[in-house]
């Protein structure tokens, strides 16, 4: 931790940060405790994933993370620095993908959104169609957003944070609008990018199979408010493979004691 | 081309030209007896003789350049005005009320005032088309400026945009389709109100050409020129709408307006 911590924000490598943090959310019956005591440690190149039952308050952690949600207690440290704001090289993958994307532009035009300005055109078009042909993309590159699937348009919003190189990629359910094979595709792709950038990756998932498969961690939000039940370190051997790994008596294991967690918080 | 073709309503057409032929049946078998309602094909016989005697055209080009100029100045001034009145709290609290006060006030009643201030000039024709257009134009900018998601606001703070980057690529795109749409309702009611300051006060352009030809008993006339003001309306909007969909393409499909 502490030798990350020297590393300046963007370039390349970041570790994030909580402890003891707590969020309260005004609902419509008062004041609700949303977060309580969540303390979570992620160090650079480092790969989490948060599960927790529906509105257990991931999205909620994952926005206090990424710099868009005040905490009311307890603060976030992104290289040893406190958040207020999301800091530079911390990318959001958003759960809602139809309203992250802007329906006025292009395909390409909303991957180019965050590096227009800032590399030359002819950098700005490379980086777009890499991220493009990370996530197979690159027909529907001239579409209109609204004109594609669901789960296209999450891969557009993937593509354009995958297109700004980020130090942590904060990522709420991005393949939960994918079919199997899709998903697969996409899983291994992300594993590769990440075995390349050593991007610190926080994956918020629905799906225990996904979040052991891709995982060097996986953290179970329980009870209400919540804070981390379980911690889990996955020590499978990478790359990782679709089937291969999925077989074998480690992974069971580990997605057996997951599922355990997950039905102790959903019985709460 | 094909999508141009695509526009034009055929049933619509079909409608409409069955009304006037009916029209002209009932005037002619008697069915009407309306002295000053002449049917179509006279109507069309007055429409020649004022574009043989030029006047349709004098008239025409007095009228519409009031109105665009008018337009078209208040286009500049109520888009600034709306970002100033979106974009900034304190110029929002402080001239709200005087903005609803403002708008409530029927134009109309602002074209005496301007008669007496600028007398019987173009120039007063212009300011009143330049009045009825800001309105719509002005409410419809802050409108769009609010219109934007609180999502795609975070997704600019995330990407890092900064705050131009927000107006020019998040506010202003989004807002964009409304800003059209006040002004084509400013388009329309410039038109409507550079002809009513016309008819009450300077005695030019298509306004004062309707009420001449009503007092001197040319009803073909008459009606000629009541379809070239509603044609001109037409083609206006067109027009505009055309362009809107050259310059902002992305914007106009996002709101249904396929381009
Ligand atoms: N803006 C808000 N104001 C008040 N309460 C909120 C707000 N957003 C979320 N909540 C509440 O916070 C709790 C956690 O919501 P959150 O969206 O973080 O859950 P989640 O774990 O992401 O659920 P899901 O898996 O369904 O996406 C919910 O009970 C929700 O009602
Ligand atoms: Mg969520």
């Amino acid at each position: 931790m502490l030798e990350t911590s020297v590393e300046p924000v963007g370039s390349g490598r970041a570790s994030l940060e909580c402890d003891d943090l707590r969020v309260t959310l005004a609902g419509a019956a008062g004041e609700v405790d949303i977060l309580n005591g969540v303390r979570l440690s992620v160090a650079s190149g480092d790969f989490v994933s948060i599960l927790g039952v529906s509105g257990s308050g991931k999205t909620t952690l994952l926005r206090v993370l990424a710099g868009l949600q005040q905490a009311s207690g307890g603060q976030v440290l992104c290289n040893g620095i406190p958040v207020d704001g999301p800091p530079q090289g911390v990318v959001t993958v958003f759960q809602d993908y139809a309203h992250s994307l802007l329906p006025w532009r292009s395909v390409r035009r909303n991957v180019a959104l965050g590096i227009e300005d800032r590399l030359s055109k002819s950098e700005c078009a490379q980086r777009v169609d890499e991220a493009l042909e990370m996530v197979d993309l690159q027909r529907a590159a001239d579409e209109y957003p609204w004109r594609l699937s669901g789960g296209m348009q999450q891969r557009v919003q993937i593509a354009r944070a995958i297109a700004m190189r980020p130090s942590v990629l904060l990522m709420d359910e991005p393949f939960g609008a994918l079919d199997a094979m899709t998903k697969a595709s996409l899983q291994d792709q992300l594993q590769q990018v990440q075995a390349l950038t050593n991007t610190t990756i926080i994956f918020v998932t629905h799906d225990v199979e996904e979040a052991v498969y891709l995982s060097d961690r996986v953290v179970v939000l329980q009870g209400r408010p919540a804070a981390v039940g379980l911690s889990l370190e996955v020590e499978l051997e990478r790359p990782r493979r679709q089937v291969a790994t999925k077989e074998l008596p480690e992974y069971l294991k580990l997605r057996h004691e997951v599922y355990a967690a997950l039905g102790q918080a959903s019985a709460q | 081309m094909t999508a141009v073709l695509r526009r034009i309503n055929v049933v619509g057409i079909a409608a409409m030209f069955s009304v006037l032929v009916l029209w002209e049946l009932s005037v002619r078998t008697g069915l009407v007896t309306f002295e000053y309602i002449p049917p179509p094909t006279r109507v069309v016989a007055g429409l020649g003789e004022i574009i043989s005697s030029g006047e349709l055209t004098t008239n025409l080009v007095h009228t519409l350049t009031a109105a665009v100029v008018g337009w078209a100045i208040a286009c500049v001034v109520g888009v600034l005005a709306g970002l100033a009145l979106g974009l900034s709290r304190a110029t929002w609290t402080y001239s709200m009320a005087s903005v609803d006060a403002l708008r409530a006030l029927p134009i109309v009643a602002f074209v005496p005032v301007a008669v007496l201030l600028l007398g019987f000039t173009m120039e007063m024709e212009i300011v009143v088309a330049f009045y009825a257009a800001l309105w719509p134009i002005v409410l419809n900018t802050v409108a769009g400026l609010r219109s934007v998601e609180v999502r795609l606001l975070e997704v600019g703070r995330v990407l890092r945009l900064g705050h131009r980057g927000v107006l020019w690529k998040l506010r202003l795109p989004a807002a964009t389709p409304f800003i059209i749409v006040g002004m084509r309702l400013g388009l329309s009611v410039s038109l409507v109100l550079t002809l009513v300051s016309e008819m009450v006060g300077n005695p030019a352009g298509l306004g004062f050409a309707l009420l001449q030809k009503a007092q001197s008993l040319q009803p073909e006339q008459m009606f000629a020129y009541i379809v070239v003001i509603g044609v001109a309306g037409i083609v206006l909007n067109a027009v505009l709408m055309a362009l809107a969909r050259l310059l902002f393409p992305g914007q106009m499909a996002a709101s249904g307006e396929s381009a």
